[in-house]
């Protein structure tokens, strides 16, 4: 059966395209950690610095004691963190600002680790 | 409308997304586009359960999407999708503009060379298998070139050879894709099974050759009746070459 060469391309674009879909199917948090408080809501960060274990840990740490989260998973490969969080206690404007505030650095120095680059409830 | 257009647009928008995304633009490295780092992935995956390194699903899920595109129509994500093959196309054109009749390697010499990337494949994955690092990052044309020498790289060892790579591509056509793509022989066995080929009609072929001299892999689809070839991929610089009409076609054939 003769083919028109039109489809090489769009299988091509297809078989990229599934597999940018099929990683979800893949997809496992780095971290996820429970800190207690309600939830309530759900908003998604794409963050800047997130990049493997590492820093997810010190990512969540962040966090640690800060009032009205309630868990907070992480999946260092999308650079992708998800926070629960009870929105009478916590805005999202909040949970931004913590994660991009200067962080003190060993030499005495600080500076900004994480940068927010989308936030989506 | 020649396929070289076609397949070039295509290309030269995909090497564009890699660019953007090498450059910090984009929530994504450039590297999570690579489908090889899904095969690097798979002991991971196996003994703890979880993604090794700066690997991730979309590695993964890449290369699982392009083993099934290899099943359908053959090598055609390096034909018309890889930017290092792009890359190493525009230099083969490039060099043949000053250089009309370059020496071919001899086919003896070429059909061992073309076994080198099992070797490369071999050693890539039981060195990152074994030290659980990206060890290939210090000698890939990919990663060297778009991360602009990034964590990974091996100095001057990494010099010697992206240099030596690309003297190589400037000689053979298709010299990293030919001899050394480990991707490439990821996708072999695949490759041969694919059921979306070129396909020579015996009785008008009048043995010209002019498809073997625009096959980008040297291949020689004069001599084959389908080009079940595993360096194939679909490229159609034959079909567009052949003087005869509708001798070359591309079908969905076993
Ligand atoms: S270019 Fe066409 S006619 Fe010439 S050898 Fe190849 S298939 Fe035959
Ligand atoms: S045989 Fe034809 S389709 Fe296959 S790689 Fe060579 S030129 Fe491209």
């Amino acid at each position: 059966m003769n083919i028109p060469r039109i489809l090489l391309p769009l299988l091509v674009v297809a078989a990229l395209f599934s597999g940018y879909l099929l990683r979800a199917a893949f997809t496992q948090p780095t971290t996820t950690v429970s800190m207690g408080s309600a939830g309530g809501k759900t908003v998604e960060c794409i963050v800047d610095g997130l990049k493997c274990k590492g820093t997810a840990a010190f990512f969540t740490k962040l966090y640690t004691g800060v009032p009205g989260i309630a868990t907070i998973e992480t999946f260092a490969t999308e650079h992708k963190a998800v926070f629960s969080y009870d929105p009478q206690v916590i805005t999202t404007d909040r949970i931004k600002s913590i994660m991009e505030a200067p962080l003190p650095m060993r030499d005495g120095s600080s500076r900004q680790v994480f940068t927010c680059r989308t936030i989506q409830d | 409308m020649k396929t070289r257009y076609l397949r070039y647009s295509l290309m030269s928008i995909l090497l564009a997304g890699v660019v953007y995304l090498a450059l910090g633009f984009g929530t994504r490295r450039f590297e999570d586009f690579c489908p090889f780092g899904g095969m690097e992935s798979l002991w991971g995956l196996w003994r703890q359960g979880e993604f090794s390194c700066t690997l991730g699903p979309l590695n993964l899920a890449l290369l699982i999407g392009i083993l099934v595109l290899a099943l359908v129509a053959k090598k055609a994500f390096c034909g018309w999708a890889c930017p290092i093959g792009f890359l190493s196309e525009l230099g083969m054109r490039l060099t043949g503009l000053v250089w009309h009749k370059r020496p071919a390697v001899p086919a003896h010499t070429d059909r061992w060379l073309r076994l080198l990337r099992y070797a490369v494949f071999a050693l890539a994955l039981y060195f990152t298998y074994k030290t659980g690092e990206l060890i290939l990052r210090g000698y890939d044309p990919f990663f060297l070139i778009f991360s602009g020498f990034g964590h990974g790289s091996i100095g001057l060892v990494s010099w010697i050879v992206l240099i030596a790579t690309v003297i190589g591509v400037l000689l053979v056509p298709m010299f990293f894709c030919r001899y050394l793509c480990p991707l490439g022989a990821t996708f072999d066995p695949f490759s041969r099974l694919g059921f979306i080929k070129v396909v020579r009609n015996d009785n008008h072929c009048t043995q010209c050759g002019a498809c073997q001299l625009a096959c980008p892999q040297d291949l020689a689809p004069f001599k084959m009746n389908k080009i079940r070839h595993r360096d194939c991929t679909n490229c159609l610089e034959c079909v567009d070459a052949c003087p005869e009409k509708d001798v070359l076609q591309l079908k969905a054939t076993l």
